[in-house]
């Protein structure tokens, strides 16, 4: 995010695009009611009903997957109506007349085609948000997890530069990450294009900087996407670039991942399978060596924050059983491997890595504990540096001549388009009680007590009405990949032909029917549409019956021996 | 007078943490330590859900219950500010949650306690504004936009009173405005 | 009993928020959580922020804590049979060793991990796969 949390709740205006904070992250959703309390404007974007929706000036509540013709339509109306910041598109950007070639046809009117939301509601949207002042832009999975979703993400960002709000607090675009540390895993260098502190695996110097340090020759080939794995697997026809080992760390494919079926069968394809985490879970069924590691609560360390802050993560108990923490696991294997690492603590490992971390050099441990945390960048390690709330400051970009480039793209539809014979859409959501694929909050009996399987599909009530379906009824529901078995949400929150299903189930496991259609730069996959059809289950007794038994036999499975809790 | 807790659809998201605390605060720290299946999830409040509504709603406490009026086995009574219900004594007619306008008594099957055949005690069950528990409403304490509040007779008076002084600047606000147009014509 | 506090910052979403734990150190388990006074989250919590910490003693309600590492010795499909540390980090060495002689760095995959593990592990995990396996073949669930 450029801008930090705190500062949600001071914008004078709030675009908030493809983003449920109430089911993501609560506490973030905090912030968005109490700039409402204070009198800021929301616009939200959602194809639902969302508690964001609920409580916003103007919802455009659009069909899904038409993302981009509302953006640009919004950019459209923003440029006829003389509402730009002209001063700072002439000072701190680049490509505007190139971008305004592009967005010409996206006149609201051709906009509410694809996007079915009226064009004087776009209109009235456009103005709100290029006149509030600052005005900030939260955006989540609603916008990446779409075969278009960097060029919506690029199109947000053009909103954000025409109208001047970058360089400020309150102001700017904020992807809120939905994982704990998924900005932390970017931040440390998993990813396939970048070293730690985003420094590209394609640029020699920093490649060098990297090999003095670490003392062997590195890669300069940018490195498979975890999305590809399954293809890299199954259809790879050059035996050096195959995946034949996969060293899967604290993360659940067989669960999280799109197309299940295709999942399952790379990974027992696969020669290989090293699965390290701290619960059984789905890809453990596929793996071949498993290694215990201990959990949140047991271990040290630093997390990053959705706006980027450092803060420390600090044992409360020790861990039961024969584990280790992740780090040592690692630091093991490859020492057994010639490649010694050695460290006392993880404190001696981020000590390492901010050194080679220009933006993160600052942060050091005794800084994230004296100020409870450092939002990066910090690059100096004297107590003054203190972080950075929001980026670009003054709208200096971090490009190499500090101005920011406008970037102009068509919308297109998403791949796989509804049809007779899965005449609906669905999209997959979060359950704000569960967490990614629940192998903790499943095991934590208070979460599970409001929530278990096989968990909801949400509908309208005229679909319900359809199909005679009433609230809490079992239902299948299918696509071309598979089907599963969850339970019937009527609600007037979504809108007819589209539904809505939380991944985390076992039973009602919504990536049995999802594809693995990819953004090409993002290589996100479709999450949010797909085709599928809603069936009636006539005989509901034995359908509970089903769902129990299929519940007992995974857990089972799980290492659990009486499919039940343990009764002490 | 009776106190409620009251909740505010401005600032509710839905998430659904008041239920649990509830749940928390009546059965006590053990569940934490125990099957899930052993006791019953049986909160006090419930979440509603509306097209453009989302609010937690519980009992509010009625100074004239209509479900103590309707309990013929004299299990509601009023008492410490609130409208309780004694389990020993609810025979689970369900008569109460009939009468009660507002759907806040539901019924649950209490732990650890068996009738004479050996089944289970189903009691009514509604919100007590967590009677005896210390630092009071859990709901109140856990939720994390304060879209929950207590209401005693204080705050209550208190509201009235600022409710009157702003109709009366209201007034009088429009009395002045009023007098300037006329100092306009004039 | 022995009570400890411990603040830490919560595993559950990108928020951040500070959690104060008080723990029983003799029987070592978190007795409670409580919001602490975080920059994002100033004393609030959501509902697994409150309760969502009793997956730590292994419960046994939807799946089993880890405890010792585990080999299928008979291939694919034979069961998991547990196993010593040395056993395993020498058997995964090996595996890899002849995976990397025989296919080369780039028919290795490692994943980082977005949530529990931390920035460190994160660190080391592709150091890792850059440094001794020789491949940028490194990703998270940022994508998914």
């Amino acid at each position: 995010m450029s801008m930090g949390i705190p500062e949600i709740e001071d914008a004078d205006c709030l675009l908030c695009f493809g983003y449920n904070g109430a089911d993501s992250h609560p506490i973030v959703a905090r912030r968005i009611v109490r700039g409402k309390q204070k009198g800021m404007k929301i616009i939200c974007v959602d194809p639902r009903v969302t508690e964001t929706a609920r409580i916003s000036d103007i919802h455009m509540q659009l069909k899904g997957g038409s993302n981009l013709a509302l953006v640009n339509a919004m950019a459209h109306v923003i440029w006829e109506e003389g509402l730009t910041d002209d001063a700072f598109i002439k000072e701190h950007t680049k490509g505007f007349d190139e971008f305004l070639k592009v967005i010409e046809k996206y006149t609201p009117e051709y906009a509410e085609t694809i996007s079915h939301v009226p064009a004087e509601t776009i209109r009235k949207a456009a103005r709100m948000y290029a006149t509030g002042k600052p005005a900030m832009i939260l955006y989540g999975m609603g916008v990446c997890q779409f075969s278009q979703a960097v060029d919506v993400v690029k199109g947000l960002a053009n909103l954000a530069l025409m109208t001047g709000n970058f360089g400020g607090p309150s102001m700017g675009i904020g992807p809120v990450r939905g994982q704990n540390n998924v900005q932390g895993a970017c931040d440390m260098g998993a990813l396939p294009n970048s070293y730690p502190g985003y420094q590209s695996v394609t640029d020699p110097q920093i490649q060098e900087k990297f090999e003095k340090a670490w003392g062997v020759p590195l890669s300069s080939e940018v490195g498979c996407p975890i999305t590809h794995v399954p293809h890299r697997i199954l259809h790879e026809k050059d035996e050096k670039k195959k995946i034949h080992a996969y060293y899967i760390f604290g993360e659940d494919p067989a669960q999280s991942d799109p197309d299940l079926a295709e999942v399952r069968e790379a990974l027992d394809k696969c020669d290989f399978v090293i699965m390290q985490d701290i619960y059984m879970n789905k890809t453990g069924l596929h793996a071949d060596v498993i290694l215990p590691a201990s959990a949140w609560g047991e271990n040290e360390g630093i997390y990053s924050s959705a706006d980027r802050g450092f803060q420390r993560v600090r044992q409360a108990v020790k861990p039961a059983g024969n584990v280790k923490p992740d780090w040592q696991i690692i630091a093991e294997i490859s020492t057994a491997m010639g490649y010694p690492m050695e460290y006392k603590n993880t404190e001696e490992i981020w000590n390492e890595l901010i050194d080679l971390c220009p933006s993160f050099q600052g942060a050091t441990y005794e800084k994230i504990e004296k100020f409870g945390g450092i939002q990066w960048p910090c690059r100096d390690k004297s107590m003054e540096d203190r972080g950075t709330p929001y980026l670009h400051k003054d709208g200096i970009f971090a490009t190499k001549d500090h101005k920011a480039l406008f970037y102009g793209t068509d919308w297109h539809p998403p791949v796989e388009m509804e049809n007779d014979e899965y005449p609906m859409s669905l999209s997959t959501v979060r359950e704000v009680g569960h967490y990614s694929v629940r192998t903790m909050t499943g095991n934590c009996r208070m979460l599970r007590n409001l929530e278990d399987e096989p968990g909801w599909v949400q509908m309208n009530p005229d679909d319900c009405k359809r199909l005679n379906l009433k609230k809490g009824e079992l239902v299948k529901i299918l696509s071309r990949r598979g089907y599963c078995i969850t339970r019937c949400l009527p609600t007037e929150r979504v809108k007819p032909g589209a539904t809505y299903m939380t991944y985390q189930w076992w039973v009602g496991a919504c990536n049995e029917l999802t594809d693995s259609y990819l953004d090409p730069i993002s290589n996100t996959p479709e999450y949010k549409y797909c085709a599928c059809r809603v069936e009636k289950i006539e005989d509901q007794e034995w359908a509970e019956r089903h769902v129990q038994e299929l519940y007992a036999d995974i857990k089972t499975r799980m290492g659990i021996d009486k499919g039940k809790g343990d009764r002490s | 007078m009776n106190y409620f807790v009251k909740g505010n659809p401005d600032l509710c998201i839905g998430c659904r943490t008041c239920m649990i605390g509830c749940v928390v605060a009546h059965e006590g720290k053990h569940i934490f330590e125990v099957d899930p299946d052993s006791y019953t999830f049986a909160p006090r409040l419930h979440m509603v859900k509306t097209a453009r509504l989302s609010v937690p709603v519980q009992c509010k406490q009625c100074e004239n219950p209509a479900c103590m009026a309707a309990c013929a086995a004299g299990a509601i009574y009023q008492e410490d500010h609130r409208v309780l219900i004694r389990e020993e004594k609810c025979i689970g007619c369900k008569a109460c949650m009939d009468a009660c306008p507002f759907g806040a008594i539901d019924l649950k099957i209490v732990t650890g306690m068996t009738q004479a055949d050996g089944s289970e005690k189903k009691t009514a069950n509604k919100c007590d504004v967590c009677h005896n528990i210390p630092g009071g409403p859990a709901c109140v304490r856990v939720c994390p936009t304060q879209a929950l509040r207590l209401v005693t007779e204080e705050e209550l008076n208190d509201d009235a009173q600022k409710k009157r002084m702003e109709a009366a600047r209201k007034a009088s606000l429009a009395l002045s405005a009023q007098n300037q147009d006329e100092n306009r014509k004039v | 009993m022995a009570l400890k506090q411990v603040q830490t910052t919560c595993a559950y979403c990108g928020a951040g928020c500070q959690i104060l734990f008080t723990v029983d150190e003799d029987a070592n388990k978190i007795v409670e959580a409580a919001p602490a006074m975080g920059r994002t989250n100033e004393g609030t919590l959501c509902l697994k922020g409150h309760y969502g910490w009793d997956y730590l003693n292994d419960p046994q309600i939807l799946t089993k804590r880890l405890k010792n590492p585990m080999i299928r010795k008979g291939g694919k499909k034979s069961p998991l049979v547990e196993v010593s540390w040395e056993e395993a980090i020498s058997y995964v060495a090996e595996k890899l060793t002849e995976i990397k002689e025989k296919y080369g760095p780039d028919s290795i995959m490692g994943t980082g991990s977005a949530r529990g593990a931390g920035n460190e592990a994160n660190y080391l995990m592709q150091k890792f796969m850059r440094a001794c396996i020789g491949t940028n073949n490194v990703d998270h669930c940022a994508r998914i």
